[in-house]
């Protein structure tokens, strides 16, 4: 034990003489002279590069907005592939009913981990992928309010993801002593405050610095969308996606922390000998109310940005201004101040008063009417519009049909007597991930791919993003919709094996749209695939874009701001001069037309 | 990636410097903190981590131009983690804190690992104001 300690103690006396003594050669990055500068990172043009150091140093040290996107928009994709590749092995071993693959333990480990990930490690950082990179764009700020903040918001997320995954690693080595947690994404008490491996500390404390960078990340968005914003930017006229990013990051400031303190609280009881959760101390309910207080609001942290995603997108390629834009801007908010009045419809079955069981019904389905304003606005955006189904765009309207299952089914569930049948069964499983598979994921492949020629200065391969696209959806639909009918037959959820009594599910039925669904996970699989080659392909060869317009949005007096900016670029690598232009929101006029180059390498998408 | 990425709109105006090495050692500091204190047996850890932290916080707010010297804030956050250190073996063995000593229990070594850790902050905070900042050959 000693021995160990001493060890420890010289290892991390180690570590942080190492720190020091690169830290101090930072004199040396600090002098880096615009003479030297260029080279290592395009080096076409002197303009500006004596700000950055070469390489890797580059992605280590860097606090600018769009290359901390760049990191979190990698992140995210790491975390999609693990938390896939986690759920893949889930749907094998689901595709007959007994324990055919692995056991029991292992799959609640696997479950555990695609619940988080997808959540925490790809859900909020893919979407602060893009408003680090395009919210300061599209306010016309030069970076965000507080830029080092913003980089230890990222750096944080490492850690935490390392943390959040340790017990795969270390089960191994220590013989299953440290094994992942299987505590499901939800962490109920008592079973998570009671089972003693440490894992599940690993990932709670993951857990908690994933929380701490969504908290600080917020805070830099709302002091950015309030303080940065170029004179030309007012309230009135403030895009739609800032404005949900605006509204999400008040959601995590009143979220976040209170995921933060529950979960303190949580290894306190594990570690320090307290019981706020304990049976006889506090109580398991009141995890499973601090939880959701913060639960529910983070599906809208979530969805409210993807949502600002395809109202910015849509009306570019319906060729008209977003449809009733301030009543989407007014049901982001009552979106976002309702979702805190909900969080007890996750709860209804735990016998809490009937009373106030019925008043969390009735916010529930109040929060389906700015649901629909958004979506019929969406709709009458399309109507009459001149559409042009790039994919982008097929993304975005995948995006409002995925919406139209995932928000009717929510509605059924917040019926109280509805839910007390379906409550934990595959229902709820395909309910929410019509929403988070179906939209979350869905936006943010369209912002992808509509945001490819800015941020890589390539353009992605047609073909392939429409294969990517159509297998989405044909798998998201074929997956979840067998989840939801697995749900009316009475299948339970998180249960690795299904080989039970006919009193509980009918077996044949039941085993047929597992497998059905194991086909349409396969089937998504492969269209994440051919995302992932064609993205990383097209970035080495895909052709350069020399027009600031690649989408020809001018045309249709649908020139954003972001694109103006990414126009101005263009021009001064070329060292043209660049007018001032008039900011358009969502499908103001546009000035400057003289901009537009001859050739478009990337005209109209195909039809 | 591409070099047009690297430039501002800024209207030529040169933005400030775009580079800074503190966060990364912000935010490692904090997980190497957090996992020291909760992980049973892993105290040196904690100590590490936390000076870290306090280190990197400090470094950080020098170089953001908040504090002129980091020294004075690098004391008082060591004052701080004294404090939570003391506060956390006053939970365990109330005001007769030397009979700490003599208790075995875990609580009681994370009380002393983050007692060690703002120690050796303070003591850091007084030689570079009083050894560093005094010597004439280390520049501003
Ligand atoms: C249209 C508004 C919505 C309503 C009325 C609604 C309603 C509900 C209800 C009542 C439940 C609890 C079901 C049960 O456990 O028995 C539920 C579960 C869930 N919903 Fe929704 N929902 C809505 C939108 C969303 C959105 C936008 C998201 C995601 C971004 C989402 C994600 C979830 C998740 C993750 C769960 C399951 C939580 C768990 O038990 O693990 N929902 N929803
Ligand atoms: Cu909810």
């Amino acid at each position: 034990m000693a021995g160990e300690q001493l060890a420890l103690t010289v290892l991390m006396g180690v570590l942080l003489v190492g720190i020091v003594a690169l830290v101090s050669r930072y004199g040396d990055l600090r002098s880096y002279t615009p003479l030297a500068g260029g080279a290592g990172y395009g080096g076409e043009t002197s303009h500006g590069h004596s700000e950055k150091p070469a390489g890797l140093i580059r992605w280590f040290t860097t606090v600018d907005h769009k290359d901390i996107g760049i990191l979190y928009g990698l992140y995210g994709t790491i975390a999609f592939l693990w938390g896939g590749a986690a759920v893949m092995l889930m749907r094998v071993e689901l595709a007959a009913p007994g324990f055919d693959v692995m056991q029991a333990q292992f799959y609640n480990s696997l479950l555990t981990s695609h619940g988080i990930t997808m959540l925490f490690l790809f859900g909020t950082p893919i979407i602060a992928a893009f408003s680090n990179y395009f919210v300061p764009l599209l306010i016309g700020a030069d970076d965000m309010a507080f830029p080092r903040i913003n980089a230890i918001a990222f750096w944080l997320l490492p850690p935490a993801a390392v943390l959040i995954w340790a017990g795969f690693f270390t089960a191994p080595l220590t013989g299953n002593e440290i094994a992942p947690a299987q505590t499901s994404w939800t962490m109920y008490t008592p079973l998570s405050a009671e089972q003693v491996n440490p894992g599940v500390d690993l990932m709670l404390l993951g857990l908690h610095l994933s929380g701490v960078s969504a908290t600080m990340g917020a805070i830099n968005f709302i002091a950015t969308i309030f303080t940065e914003r170029s004179e030309k930017v007012n309230w009135a006229n403030l895009d739609i996606f800032s404005w949900t990013i605006l509204t999400q990051s008040a959601l995590i400031l009143f979220a976040f922390p209170l995921l933060g303190s529950a979960l303190v609280m949580l290894l306190l009881d594990r570690n320090f000998g307290t019981a706020f959760f304990a049976v006889d101390g506090g109580s398991p309910i009141l995890w499973q109310h601090l939880f959701w207080f913060f639960g529910h609001p983070e599906v809208y942290i979530l969805v409210l940005p993807p949502m600002g995603l395809v109202s910015w997108i849509l009306p570019k390629f319906a060729g008209r201004k977003l449809f009733g834009f301030k009543f989407v801007v007014y049901s982001t908010l009552a979106i976002g101040v309702l979702s805190f009045g909900v969080w007890a419809h996750h709860m209804f079955s735990t016998g809490i008063d009937p009373r106030i069981r019925a008043s969390f019904m009735a916010v529930s389905l109040a929060i389906a009417i700015p649901s629909a304003v958004k979506t019929f606005n969406w709709i009458t955006t399309l109507w009459n519009g001149k559409i042009r189904l790039t994919a982008p765009m097929l993304f975005c309207i995948g995006f409002i049909s995925n919406f139209v299952i995932g928000g009717i089914t929510g509605v059924f569930l917040a019926a109280i007597p509805v839910d007390l049948v379906l409550h934990d069964t595959y229902y709820v499983v395909g309910h929410f991930h019509y929403v988070v598979m179906g939209m979350i994921a869905f936006a943010g492949f369209g912002a992808i791919y509509y945001w490819y020629p800015i941020v890589t200065g390539k353009m992605y391969q047609r073909t392939l993003a429409k294969w990517h696209f159509w297998l989405s959806m044909v798998g998201t639909n074929i997956t979840f919709f067998a989840f939801l009918l697995l749900g009316y037959l009475g299948m339970p959820r998180r249960y690795a094996t299904y080989n039970f009594d006919a009193a509980i599910a009918p077996l044949a039925e039941v085993t047929s749209l597992h497998q059905i669904a194991t086909v349409g996970a396969f089937i998504l699989m492969i269209g994440q695939l051919i995302w992932l080659w064609n993205l990383v392909s097209s970035y080495y060869e895909g052709p350069t874009v020399e027009d600031g317009d690649p989408w020809n949005l001018k045309e249709d007096g649908m020139f954003g701001r972001e694109f103006q900016w990414f126009e101005a670029q263009l021009a001064r690598a070329d060292g043209g001069e660049v007018e001032d232009e008039e900011l358009v929101t969502d499908g103001g006029r546009i000035v400057n037309e003289n901009l537009t180059a001859a050739v478009r390498r990337v005209a109209d998408d195909d039809e | 990636m591409e070099q047009r990425a690297d430039t501002d709109t800024g209207g030529g105006v040169e933005t400030p410097k775009k580079m800074s090495p503190w966060p990364l050692f912000v935010a490692v500091g904090l997980a190497v903190a957090e996992v020291g204190i909760v992980m049973e047996g892993l105290y040196p850890v904690a100590v590490a981590g936390l000076l870290l932290f306090v280190g990197s916080v400090a470094g950080i707010v020098h170089e953001a131009g908040y504090v002129a010297r980091p020294w004075k804030l690098l004391g008082a956050l060591g004052a701080l983690l004294v404090l939570a250190g003391v506060g956390v073996l006053y939970s365990q063995v109330g005001t007769d804190l030397l009979s700490a000593l003599a208790s075995d229990s875990v609580v009681v070594v994370r009380g002393y690992a983050i007692l060690g850790a703002g120690v050796i902050a303070v003591f850091g905070g007084f030689a570079g104001r009083f050894v560093v900042d005094a010597d004439p050959s280390v520049p501003e």
